[in-house]
């Protein structure tokens, strides 16, 4: 606010951290509201909250109904800690370990290779349908490699 | 519900040593505990990948449950489910914030969206595709049950979507949720070898929809730690990704005769 004019300051535009807190936790509570309509009128396909949220944190960015420093200091911490968010998911075996007494080995043989099959499947169809963008439809496919860091 | 219902039933009972652990308290000092054992295990062996900070904190934690019940003189899942899911699940409902601060690097890269979002479809909407068809054919040489097929099938959604699912299409929830924590442990794990095997640096946007499908929001972490390119591609994937396997994954359960 008050670094107008001469050298803007990465930081100036920046909300308090209870604000954007309170961004997050209306999101998240608009997307509650939401998912509990969505999964009372279409049991089959479940709506998960989170995914509603982020969809709806998306489109409030994208429609610029809020500006992207009200809600990235609290985002870059929460991200950063997700590691340590999944250690209960993960705990949550030690509740269901008779399950890995009678196919457990072979489910985890399974897993590891789901998880290269997903990754492998995934990254060469794109790098087929973006060969077919540049070499069949002759567009473009130049990426800017660098963050833009609008202020 | 179910955590009150057994705190409100079991409180007046409860004696002798367990009576200590039975607060959220504890749950989230071990769960911390073990988290930072993982990083500094992680640190001093210089990334050994075994020493994942998350792999370590899962393994340390369900070994300290294990140990703490023996010594309790009680069942490592009813010690699990009084003692420590209290304060597991605290931590574990500040994935709902943390899963929407993903729309930020999505944004922050709205130029690719814009310009690839028929790419990103078709090749999210294929890619899952042909890898539940590898996967239900390793499953079914594997020789798993059917519940066991059916818990496999899902596991490219996030955690929160792939339940349900499962159960839909007759898997059992619990292996889905292991898979879904196994597959964001392996590409932490080794992302980097395998992106390097498989030659995927060259293609920023594959690397970032692989991951974000693979690792979930793990994995799209692990792809922003190596660009804003594949970071915001990770960030699309976990979005689309479940959308996908909700619509096409029930599909696919028919066709191979699973229900």
């Amino acid at each position: 606010m008050a670094t107008q004019g001469k050298h803007p300051q990465k930081t100036s535009n920046r909300a308090p951290i209870l604000i954007q807190i309170g961004i997050y936790a209306t999101i998240l509570f608009i997307s509650w509201l939401i998912s509990e309509w969505g999964n009372k009128t279409f049991p089959k396909f479940p709506l998960p909250t989170p995914v509603v949220g982020l969809v709806l944190m998306y489109l409030a960015l994208t429609l610029h109904i809020i500006k992207v420093e009200w809600v990235e200091d609290l985002g870059a911490f929460l991200i950063s800690i997700i590691g340590f968010l999944f250690v209960p998911s993960g705990i949550q075996l030690a509740g269901t370990l008779n399950i890995l007494e009678n196919e457990g080995w072979k489910l985890i043989v399974v897993i590891i290779i789901s998880t290269v099959i997903l990754l492998v499947s995934v990254a060469y169809c794109t790098r087929f349908f973006i060969w077919l963008r540049v070499h069949v439809l002759h567009k473009d496919a130049q990426v800017d490699a660098d963050t833009k860091d609008e202020g | 519900m179910a955590s009150t219902f057994i705190l409100a039933a079991a409180a007046p009972v409860i004696k002798g040593p367990l009576a200590y652990f039975v607060t959220p308290f504890f749950g989230i000092v071990l769960s911390i505990a073990v988290y930072l054992l993982g990083q500094w295990l992680f640190k001093i062996s210089k990334g050994f990948f075994l020493f994942q900070p998350l792999f370590v904190g899962m393994v340390m934690g369900i070994l300290a449950l294990a140990i703490l019940a023996k010594w309790l003189g009680m069942d490592t899942a009813a010690f699990y489910t009084q003692a420590y899911k209290p304060g597991g699940d605290i931590i574990f409902w500040f994935l709902n914030p943390a899963t929407i601060a993903f729309a930020i690097p999505l944004y922050k890269r709205n130029d690719i969206v814009k310009k690839f979002w028929l790419e990103i479809l078709l090749s999210l909407i294929v890619g899952v595709f042909i890898a539940l068809s590898l996967i239900f054919l390793v499953a079914k040489g594997f020789g798993l049950s059917k519940v066991g097929l059916a818990s496999m099938l899902p596991q490219a959604a996030t955690t929160a979507i792939a339940l349900p699912i499962s159960t839909a299409i007759g898997g059992n929830a619990a292996v889905t949720a292991m898979a879904c924590i196994l597959n964001a442990v392996i590409i932490y794990a080794l992302g980097n070898w395998l992106v390097k095997i498989f030659r995927l640096k060259s293609d920023p946007i594959g690397t970032g929809l692989g991951l974000g499908t693979s690792g979930h929001t793990i994995g799209s972490a692990f792809a922003l730690e190596l660009g804003t390119i594949e970071g915001s591609m990770g960030a699309i994937a976990v979005v689309i990704i479940g959308i996908v396997v909700d619509l096409v994954v029930p599909i696919f359960a028919t066709l191979v005769g699973l229900r």
